[in-house]
């Protein structure tokens, strides 16, 4: 890649992240975060609105296609920032609908006067995304759509292409279960559904890369869980010190670091590549690598985070617990670790093949 | 004036190196070694790269160098770690050369660095001692001035090929009554001066990598000092520019992990799906080290600073490649604790590359002073 483009991309994250600005409070406050939690469809439309306002969801529409034509990269550096605000709304999905879609993203899906998500996942510890087709309807389920309820439209992948459903069409039935951080999460189930199918010819790309995306938001997450944590090193005392002074800490804190940092190098670094031509199994192994990095090092950051923190670590009160559960609650999300290392091991033999 | 290497495409060096590599590495050289080569051994292949104007990459082309920019540099090691060169006889090079150009008199440049380049003279490193180790600036070796001579005693130790070498520098006491690290002085001495006796120190393959060095009332002229009385310490800690960064590059992971593979086709065990668990996330944890590495390459590259969070590269490599070790011991099960290679193939060994990954924590600041380093220094964690 030449300098000019590098400075491109750089330019373009730049202002994508002042413009999430707006949505992450700038002195870091948590209040609405801790408000939002167990009310409703556990966001606030207003917020979509605005990251419509900011054409957020246009990133990954193409140019050509009235969109913004943004890479991966800014896409991640949006990511990073909304999961450092640890921000509810479920504009990744929206954004992965938009990629979907393109053109045929609907106007008021890309200005944020309407919400629509993406439900492509058939099964929990799976990828699978082709499902959802019968008789030439929608029926089945899709399965784990953070805010589900408060959607207006869905954009469900199907082995045909994606339909574009309204969440009060006749048939389709929108469920839900409380999450840990105070979310929702969904399921979607179609009976029959009648729906027109829009043809996406790279659907399982576009899942991978919201795969990645979505790492970023976990970057993001364990970047500001560190901070917090390291705040919490320097100031508590014990035995009349800093509890930060102690070496066993210290260490332990390094490797905090090291985590995040080996999770922001890979994540970037795939990012770039993806953005660069990279694709196939190179992309799906990227993709693993990245989804294994980013969830064992969020745990391990929040583990630590929460260890560190004394008993105030298992409090409702200390807003690192913000953060231990939206890890938990997000770090199983595209097939969690176990299902990776899978993908990984088969695309051993792929390897071999070649 | 020799050639502007770095004027050339990064292609056509690396082509070029290749070339020389693949056609004048000597042909009875072990190639990957997992342990060091001696200078008897190594010879030939010094004086190759010595007669080409390669044995020193970073060095200014006034003195005789390459001259390599960060990137040039990094290519010319991944072609040298392509074909598996063994690692050469490299303090001169890599170490005293370097620091007798930012330090060293003209005089000391003129008389050292061109028997460097030429192989004549071979440099061993004295800094460790019994007694300062991961505390180096605890060194007491001493050298005390003696009219036009500085008078060393003392002891070095862990001195890597101290045995092949024909000089010494070592950090000596000069002050004892200041700060600690404001009393040491570096000083240059030959090995062959009455007084220095070597005592090869055997580890755990019985190999003799390293050795202990004494100095009994050994004398120096007073001009054997680098820098000022009392610089040593800043001078020494100054050293290490773009092997800040090499020192944590992926690739002794990489090579452990390619060994494993085989090991374990040969093994029987490549398919197992328990093995491949613990193969997959080794080998994600190579690539995610390599994206980190390759984040200080691109800084190297554009000439940006590398600031003190570089040490994670090195604690990351060295922890990995353990682990990497760690598996291919336990996999070789029974036959883990075989003096020799299966088959004769040392890529097989797990037990040598397990032992050769245990000195990388240790050495080149241990995994336990980079983390304290760290965490002051990057983390902003009190004392």
């Amino acid at each position: 890649m030449d300098g000019a483009m590098q400075e491109d991309w750089v330019e373009n994250a730049r202002m994508i992240v002042d413009s999430a600005r707006a949505i992450v409070p700038a002195d870091g406050s948590l209040d609405r975060v801790r408000r939002l939690r167990a009310k409703g469809a556990g966001f606030e439309r207003d917020v979509m609105a605005q990251a419509g306002a900011l054409g957020l969801f246009l990133m990954r529409v193409g140019e050509e296609a009235g969109g913004l034509g943004l890479g991966l990269r800014e896409t991640c550096e949006l990511a990073r920032v909304l999961g450092g605000g640890l921000v509810p709304e479920p504009i990744l999905s929206t954004i992965l609908a938009g990629r979907l879609l393109q053109g045929a993203l609907p106007e008021t899906v890309a200005a944020g006067e309407a919400v629509m998500l993406t439900a492509w996942q058939d099964a929990p510890r799976s990828l699978d995304w082709q499902g959802g087709l019968g008789g030439g309807r929608l029926s089945g389920r899709k399965v784990a759509i953070p805010g589900a309820e408060g959607a207006d439209l869905f954009a469900v992948t199907t082995a045909a292409g994606v339909a574009v459903v309204p969440a009060d069409a006749p048939g389709l039935t929108v469920t839900a279960e409380p999450t840990l951080d105070g979310g929702r999460l969904g399921t979607v189930a179609f009976d029959g559904v009648e729906a027109e199918l829009l043809p996406c010819p790279d659907i399982g790309a576009a899942i991978g890369e919201a795969g990645l995306v979505h790492c970023a938001y976990l970057l993001g997450l364990s970047e500001r869980a560190l901070a917090i944590t390291l705040d919490y090193l320097r100031v508590r005392e014990q035995f009349g010190r800093p509890i930060g002074s102690f070496q066993a800490l210290q260490h332990r804190a390094t490797e905090m670091k090291i985590e995040v940092e080996l999770a922001r190098a890979a994540i970037f670094a795939t990012a770039r590549r993806l953005d660069t031509g990279t694709g196939g199994d190179a992309a799906r192994r990227g993709i693993a690598r990245c989804r294994l990095r980013a969830s064992s090092s969020t745990m391990r950051v929040v583990r630590e985070a929460i260890q560190m923190h004394g008993a105030m670590g298992i409090t409702d009160e200390a807003d690192i617990g913000l953060f231990v559960c939206k890890a938990m609650v997000e770090t199983g999300f595209f097939g969690g670790a176990a299902l990776q290392r899978r993908i990984l091991s088969d695309l051993l033999d792929q390897g071999d093949a070649a | 004036m020799s050639t502007d290497y770095n004027a050339m495409s990064d292609a056509d060096f690396r082509a070029m190196v290749r070339a020389f590599v693949e056609a004048e590495y000597p042909a009875d050289l072990p190639r990957y070694a997992l342990h060091r080569l001696h200078w008897s051994e190594v010879k030939p292949w010094y004086l190759r790269l010595s007669a080409r104007g390669w044995i020193c990459p970073t060095w200014p082309r006034a003195y005789g160098g390459m001259e390599l920019t960060a990137g040039k540099h990094l290519i010319y090691i991944d072609e040298m770690e392509r074909h598996g060169c063994a690692r050469v006889n490299d303090i001169g090079p890599v170490m005293l050369g370097p620091l007798l150009i930012k330090h060293g008199t003209e005089a000391q440049r003129a008389r050292f660095l061109p028997r460097i380049l030429s192989g004549e003279d071979i440099w061993a490193q004295g800094y460790s001692e019994p007694g300062a180790g991961s505390d180096l600036a605890a060194v007491r070796c001493e050298a005390v001035r003696d009219g036009d001579d500085w008078v060393i005693t003392g002891q070095k130790t862990w001195t890597t090929l101290g045995m092949d070498a024909n000089w010494i520098f070592i950090l000596a006491r000069t002050d004892k009554t200041v700060k600690k690290q404001a009393g040491i002085s570096f000083l240059l001495v030959p090995m062959d001066a009455p007084g220095v006796t070597i005592r090869p120190i055997l580890n755990l393959e019985r190999d003799a990598e390293f050795c202990e060095v004494f100095f009994d009332a050994v004398r120096v002229p007073a001009d054997h000092i680098v820098g000022a009385v009392n610089d040593g310490w800043t001078i020494a800690k100054a050293l290490l520019g773009h092997e800040r960064v090499f020192i944590g590059a992926p690739r002794l992971s990489a090579s452990a992990l390619a060994r494993l593979r085989l090991q374990a086709r040969a093994g029987g065990i490549w398919h197992d799906p328990a093995f491949r668990d613990r193969y997959v996330t080794l080998a994600c944890e190579v690539e995610d080290l390599a994206d980190l590495f390759e984040t200080y390459v691109d800084a190297l590259r554009d000439g940006r600073p590398i600031g003190a969070d570089v040490a994670m590269l090195k604690i990351c490599q060295s922890e990995l490649y353990q682990r990497i070790s760690d598996l291919g011991l336990e996999i070789a099960a029974e036959t883990a604790g075989l003096g020799e290679p299966p088959d004769g193939d040392i890529r097989l060994h797990a037990a040598a590359t397990w032992l050769s990954a245990r000195p990388t924590t240790i050495f080149g600041g241990s995994t336990e002073v980079l983390r304290n380093m760290l965490a002051k220094a990057v983390l902003d964690l009190p004392s």
